[in-house]
């Protein structure tokens, strides 16, 4: 850990890593990502130097296999290696991609609204998926559900065309709030975010779903850190400082570790 | 997560095996391992060990903690204490299930090592239980856990979060909202 946190140092880039790490740490760092990216409520920044590397590993070790095909143990033993290398990264991607899907309009309107100078959340890649399941989102709920009603009623835009507000605007009077409100919950895909949290349909707006960030989470230290405020949970009760010791585990809200968990000072668990 | 990927992170830890094979060091992206001589112990990790000895080009030797005199101790110790003591691996029990379940010939007195790690086992998760119920009686909004081990974390962790998810959205929405109109799914 030492010696990583030396190679870190000389980077004086902004930009690209120009961190040497092992392959070891490399793989450390991946698995390192996934667990936090399994256990944080909101989409955590891209790792997608760490991807690349990673899959650059994988390829150059299947070159080599290919050309050295003598000694059946020696290959299987690095292609078990290899299969499970790609356990951890697929099921990094997946979950990016299952948070991406789950609250799309709010990550395309913080990725709209950011500044140029900070990195970005989603991989080019996954920003184009995210632009185009908004796409198809829409087309779905057209052809389902909006042409089916009221001319007043059909035009729904998950996000306004400029990206500028997240949330969905639908205009009805109030009589029809309820038989809207149930055609909307009836056919929208179960996997869209109505269900993770609860929404206010109310006679002037829809609010888009936002990750939760008070969400509970268990967090393992590996830099100390000193006075982090502890909320309180009810009115009896004052906020707290605490420290957290190098090595030791905790159960706390996700919103005040947050910052933590980007600068690598904590990992979930 | 489930069982089976606390499983996955727990067979890359390193245990010693004498293979019966030769072969000369090999270079993993995780790292390097070997030279393979037969006769000579050398340590590979788990999911190596495992595969290896499932192919009979091995002999798993149990680590140094698995042994009945000091698991009793251990399991003495931890029904004393009332937190959590250190556990000799953070994944002592993942090593447990593989090591006797694939090579239970190569480790003296399995069946009381298991009933022993078994008895260990359960008494940490009645603790747990114990203190995330009195957390979630007093509301506390922060507990300290060292000592517990992915695997017991994982056995609740996720039906504890959830619960104390909704406890804090139900407790924080008793103040009124400030949209007018407002209906709920």
């Amino acid at each position: 850990m030492a010696e990583e946190a030396d190679l870190l140092g000389q980077d004086s880039d902004g930009d690209s890593e120009e961190v040497v790490l092992t392959p070891a740490e490399l793989i450390d760092r991946l698995e390192q990502a996934w667990m936090n990216e399994k256990f944080a409520p909101e989409l955590l920044e891209n790792k997608s130097e760490i991807v690349e590397c990673v899959m650059e590993q994988l390829e150059h070790m299947e070159e080599n296999l290919k050309r050295a095909k003598k000694g059946d143990l020696k290959v299987s033993i690095h292609q078990m290696e290899m299969e499970r290398i790609r356990f951890v990264l697929s099921s990094y991607l997946r979950c990016r991609l299952m948070k991406i899907e789950k609250f799309f309009p709010h990550i395309l309107e913080k990725e709209k609204t950011r500044r140029e100078e900070e990195p970005s959340i989603l991989s080019p890649e996954e920003f184009v998926f995210a632009k185009e399941f908004l796409a198809n989102t829409e087309t779905y709920l057209k052809d389902t559900a909006l042409k089916h009603m009221p001319p007043n009623l059909q035009k729904v835009d998950l996000m306004r065309t400029d990206l500028l507000s997240g949330s969905v605007h639908m205009l009805c009077p109030p009589e029809t709030l309820e038989r809207v409100s149930l055609q909307w919950s009836l056919l929208l895909p179960p996997r869209l975010p109505l269900i993770s949290r609860p929404l206010h349909l109310s006679s002037e707006r829809v609010l888009i779903p936002k990750p939760d960030l008070d969400a509970y989470v268990f967090l393992r230290v590996k830099e100390r850190q000193e006075n982090i405020l502890v909320e309180p949970e009810s009115d009896e009760q004052r906020d707290y400082v605490i420290d957290l010791e190098e090595g030791s585990q905790h159960l706390i809200r996700y919103r005040t570790v947050a910052p933590l968990v980007a600068s690598g000072a904590i990992q979930l668990i | 997560m489930d069982a089976a990927e606390v499983e996955f992170l727990a067979e890359k830890e390193l245990v010693t095996i004498i293979p019966n094979f030769s072969l000369d060091k090999i270079y993993l992206i995780g790292g390097d391992l070997g030279p393979f001589n037969p006769g000579l112990p050398v340590q590979v990790p788990l999911w190596l060990a495992v595969n290896l000895k499932q192919r009979q080009k091995c002999r798993l030797l149990p680590p140094e903690w698995m042994d009945v005199e000091k698991l009793e101790k251990m399991r003495d110790h931890e029904r004393k204490e009332g937190t959590f003591t250190p556990m000799p691996s953070p994944y002592y029990m993942e090593l447990t299930k593989l090591l006797l379940n694939h090579a239970s010939d190569n480790i003296p007195q399995a069946d009381e090592i298991r009933t022993l790690i078994k008895d260990v086992w359960d008494t940490r998760i009645a603790k747990f239980r114990v203190s995330a119920d009195s957390f979630v009686r007093q509301q506390e909004a922060h507990a300290k856990l060292d000592n517990l081990t992915l695997m017991e974390i994982n056995t609740s962790g996720a039906f504890l979060t959830q619960a104390l998810n909704h406890m804090y959205k139900l407790r924080t929405n008793l103040q009124p909202s400030d949209s007018t109109q407002s209906q709920d799914f």
